[in-house]
């Protein structure tokens, strides 16, 4: 009997039991949402060109599926694995951080340092290595956090810890990318106030921040297009309508959907191409377009969903580490969002930080691939 | 764990917060600012420049060109092009042009054309400047010679009332709907079929769309739409016949000015006149033309200061079409149809006969007021048939007053009503632009317009309508289109396009066989088709057509026009036995029907029939 009920036990306890089904339909809703939206942007651009019009779904769908296998590949070994090879990858991580800023490895676009190309040209790769450096900073965070020995970080451990996400935020920093740059600031600040780290000390983090910002304007380190990025998000009535396009378009794009949308492939900013980089940083213009109100409500839905089973897979979690490493997954996709569609709609200022799944991508959408992954991982595993 | 989920819950709390925020925004944006912002969608910086496609040609019966397209080579100046040697260019230019560089420079600055639409400042420039500009690419940065296409008329004058002309569109049409989708530098009919036509004419403008940003620079070009050319309207105009009648309007206009009238003591003026040439079948206009005219040919290089005075400030008038927008009192042209109204009422049978006296008037009228005779002599008891031969006015007079009786007790307006019938009083619906209606007086009429009759309704209205006199007023045209009823029986909507075509011929649309039956006996009609007979063979019009061998029933007609000299009319049907034309002639201070229109007609008649009539021509006895 004990045999039988202890085969019973094991079974039960198989992690593929206990998949979190409904994270993974979320997923996939916001997948082939993203290949919907990403049709609408780019079919007439290369109609146009006289491409394929589906060439940049098709090519997202690849992806997605390369993203698929990743994300079940996440999610096979137990987490706690990535505890033991943090440090691993972290170093990874910065490594190619450094390379892509050496001249041969590493593309620039807009005066960026930010990729390397695999097979140059139309059919090659692009991997961006800050989107993975994302993850690498959670891992390596939520190691550390979790060997913490007291409840309350002291200030060593403090220095520790922003030590190590300094790292990759520098790097980030001086491609310069200064989306990832908020969002590392953001998953490191998060995990921090998730492990308990007392409110003065928060505050003094933040005082330090913001004479750091104060300094890498005074340094010339910002540059002028980012500037401009900033004064108009604080001006707007006051910059010249050049900067100002991007978001001028995007809002009118969004506001003209009204209550219901203008009807699938019927918007007219963006059958007509005004909004640029829409299929990319700007994608939400589509649904906000095309698909009104209600179905901007709806994306915003389905990133609610994400983040509930985010952040319930951190309660759920048997241990601190894996609590860390889903909070921080939850933190990444929160702001991501939320800079996102904050930037299209007008209340966050525009940074280039693509929607999680939805923005046309490979690099972003695999490292979000790996975060739904872990999250999987953690879920599965809850029970000691 | 514990403290965790707290701070776990912290963060739940701020990311609820993201979504509230998100939302309000979103709500603000798309359901309370929408409408805004769907504007700003719409006249977002999107560019569309039109593209002209071909107008239509227009064609006679047969297939000959009236109007059609040429090539005139057009200069245009890119102004977004031009850079800072603009000047340079404008003085290269202006060597190759003869035209001073400051009105060039003047051209330019024009709000008829979009920024970075070029606009044109010279057109029909020889080909020469075609060369240089393309020698010397350097010298004439942002200049274009390019391939216009203009209206043609290779018939010089001819049908000019019916072509119409075409002209850049102006303020009041551009906000009409009618012209929707129209640019400010586009070319629309002005008159004539050209305007009627439009829609079919015009073609549909290709499209070229650019993005252009906020500075105005052209960020992307679309595909372009191409432009489909307009449908070919075939017209039911008989070139031939056209180029007769206009001859035989002139010379007989020119004819009558060298008659002296005796009543107002100088020559006939005969200023202007108008014929209408109609197949009474089926309401087709064969031929139609008014004088004096013009050649459509001057609005295509626009008009000269003469021009554009004669046109448009001369008494002369000569771009209103007489034939259609002018109305005149018809006189006894008007006569059979009021016979037959008399017919049909029951004041007169085909049998009967009635006075013919010098002198008219009315039982109980104390104001001593005499209708007379048109000769002034009396003629004894006539047929109704006898009464139209000769013209007698008196008959005419009575029948007047006993329909005024009848109209008094039965308040039926029955003379009205039946001549309105024939399609008097109201517009023929020709698809000719501008048509006047013409008047019946009637009741409504009289209150409508106190001033004129100040003695309100009484007797003499009806009198005088009774012979197409007084305020009665009907348009060439609309005598014609009666004449042709008469004819045919019944009464068709006059058309000048037969068919629409598209460019290889395919039929896209058939105009005409708006026809109703008019209700009157073929016994009715016959006795006044017969009487009209007698008109060319022994009554009114018989001297005229004595010495022709056609057969043709017509009317003379007369009509006062004070302070004027008369107008002259006459309306015949050819050849009276099977109609195949109604011809009607109206001479603006041309005396007598028979003197001035009546040769008119039966030239043309003559002509059309290749019968020359016997003994010397008109107007030719004094050479």
């Amino acid at each position: 009997m004990d045999l039988v009920a202890g085969r019973v036990y094991a079974d039960e306890r198989r992690p593929i039991r206990h998949i979190d089904g409904f994270l993974l339909l979320v997923t996939a809703i916001l997948l082939l949402l993203g290949f919907i939206l990403i049709y609408s942007a780019t079919n007439q651009t290369l109609r146009l060109d006289r491409l394929d019009p589906f060439a940049r779904v098709n090519r997202q769908m690849v992806t997605a599926v390369i993203g698929m296998v990743l994300l079940l590949f996440m999610a096979t070994f137990d987490y706690r694995f990535l505890k033991v090879y943090a440090g691993f990858i972290f170093v990874g991580v910065l490594l190619s951080l450094v390379l892509v800023h050496v001249p041969f490895l590493g593309s620039s676009a807009a005066g960026a340092q930010r990729w390397f190309e695999i097979a140059g040209g139309a059919g090659g790769l692009q991997i961006t290595p800050s989107e993975f450096a994302k993850i690498g900073l959670i891992v390596m965070l939520a190691a550390s956090l979790s060997e913490l020995k007291r409840d309350t970080p002291t200030v060593q451990d403090l220095i520790r810890i922003c030590g190590i996400a300094l790292v990759p935020l520098m790097l980030v920093f001086i491609q310069p990318d200064i989306g990832t740059s908020i969002v590392f600031v953001a998953i490191a600040g998060g995990m921090l106030l998730v492990a308990g780290v007392r409110g003065r000390h928060l505050g003094a983090l933040l005082a330090i921040s913001l004479v750091m910002i104060a300094a890498a304007f005074q340094l010339g380190v910002i540059k002028e297009y980012q500037l401009d990025r900033l004064r108009v998000f604080i001006d707007r009535e006051n910059t010249p309508a050049d900067v100002r396009y991007n978001l001028d378009q995007a809002e009118i794009a969004v506001g003209s959907g009204g209550l219901f949308g203008q009807g699938y492939l019927h918007g007219r900013q963006t059958t007509l191409d005004y909004v640029p980089e829409q299929h990319t940083d700007f994608i939400f213009t589509v649904a906000g377009e095309e698909f009104g109100f209600v179905g901007a409500v709806f994306v915003l839905t389905l990133f609610a969903l994400l983040l509930w089973r985010s952040i319930r897979t951190a309660f759920l979690s048997k241990d601190p580490f894996g609590t860390y490493l889903a909070t921080g997954v939850a933190i990444m996709f929160a702001v991501q969002m939320f800079v996102n569609i904050g930037m299209v709609i007008g209340i966050m200022p525009i940074t280039g930080i693509p929607l999680p799944f939805l923005s046309y991508g490979g690099s972003s959408m695999l490292a979000s691939c790996m975060g739904v992954g872990i999250l999987l991982n953690v879920h599965m595993r809850r029970f000691k | 764990m514990e403290r965790s989920g707290s701070r776990l819950k912290i963060l739940a709390f701020v990311v609820a917060c993201m979504f509230v925020a998100l939302s309000t925004r979103l709500w603000f944006l798309q359901v309370l600012a929408g409408p805004q912002h769907d504007r700003d969608a719409r006249d977002n910086s999107l560019r569309t420049v039109a593209t002209d496609a071909l107008r239509g040609d227009i064609l006679d019966r047969d297939g000959r060109r009236l109007v059609h397209n040429r090539i005139s080579l057009e200069v245009r100046i890119k102004r977004d092009e031009l850079g800072d040697e603009a000047e340079a260019t404008l003085a290269h230019l202006s060597e190759i042009l003869g035209v001073p560089a400051q009105e060039l420079g003047e051209e330019l600055d024009t709000k008829l054309y979009y920024s970075y639409q070029p606009v044109p400042v010279a057109e029909f420039v020889p080909e020469q400047v075609y060369f240089k500009v393309r020698e010397e690419p350097e010298k004439f940065q942002g200049v274009e010679v390019v391939e216009q296409s203009v209206r043609s008329y290779p018939q010089g004058s001819l049908a000019a009332h019916l072509v119409g002309w075409v002209g850049q569109i102006n303020a009041e049409e551009i906000d009409d709907p009618l012209f929707a989708g129209y640019g400010p530098s586009d070319l629309v009919g002005k008159a004539g079929i050209e305007a009627t036509y439009e829609r079919w004419l015009r073609g549909k403008p290709g499209e070229e769309r650019f993005l252009v940003n906020s500075d105005g620079d052209v960020l992307r070009e679309f595909d372009p739409r191409p432009a489909e050319p307009g449908h070919d309207l075939r017209l039911s105009l008989d070139l031939d016949v056209q180029r007769i009648v206009e001859d035989e309007l002139a010379a007989g206009l020119q004819r009558a000015r060298t008659v002296f009238d005796a009543s107002t003591g100088r020559n006939l003026a005969a200023n202007a006149g108008a014929v209408v040439v109609i197949d009474p079948n089926t309401g087709g206009i064969v031929s139609m033309t008014s004088w004096p005219t013009f050649r459509p040919s001057w609005f295509v290089k626009g008009l000269s200061p003469e021009q554009d005075h004669y046109l448009n400030a001369s008494e002369a008038a000569p771009s209103l079409s007489r034939a259609t927008q002018i109305t005149y009192a018809p006189g006894s042209t008007f006569k059979p149809f009021v016979a037959l109204a008399a017919l049909k009422e029951g004041l007169a049978t085909m049998g009967g006969y009635y006075d013919c006296p010098a002198d008219y008037v009315h039982p109980g009228d104390e104001s001593g007021t005499i209708f007379h005779n048109w000769d002034g002599v009396g003629a004894g008891s006539l047929s109704i048939a006898q009464g139209l031969k000769v013209s007698c006015d008196t008959q005419y007079y009575q029948w007047g007053s006993d329909f005024y009786f009848r109209d008094a007790q039965t308040n039926q307006e029955e003379l009205q009503r039946r001549v309105k019938q024939w399609g008097f009083g109201q517009p023929s619906d020709v698809d000719l632009p501008a048509e006047a209606a013409g008047t019946v007086p009637d009741r409504k009429y009289v209150t409508e317009h106190r001033a004129r009759y100040p003695d309100g309704w009484i007797p003499g209205i009806d009198i005088l309508l009774a012979i197409g006199s007084g305020e009665m007023k009907a348009t060439p045209l609309q005598v014609a289109q009666a004449y042709a009823a008469l004819a045919s029986g019944k009464l068709c909507r006059p058309h000048l396009v037969s068919r629409i075509e598209d460019g290889e011929g395919r039929v896209a649309r058939k105009i005409g066989g708006h026809c109703r039956r008019i209700p009157y006996t073929e016994a009715e009609l016959n006795y006044i088709r017969e009487a009209l007979r007698s008109v060319t063979t022994g009554g009114t019009a018989s001297s005229v057509f004595a010495p022709c061998s056609l057969d043709v029933a017509g009317k003379t007609g007369t009509a006062e026009r004070p302070p004027f000299q008369d107008t002259s009319w006459f309306a015949g049907i050819v050849p009276a036995e099977r109609p195949e034309y109604v011809i009607v002639a109206t001479v603006e201070q041309g005396g007598f029907g028979a003197e001035t229109a009546a040769p008119i007609v039966r030239n043309i008649m003559s002509r059309i029939y290749r019968t020359p009539c016997e003994g010397p021509a008109l107007g030719e006895a004094e050479d």
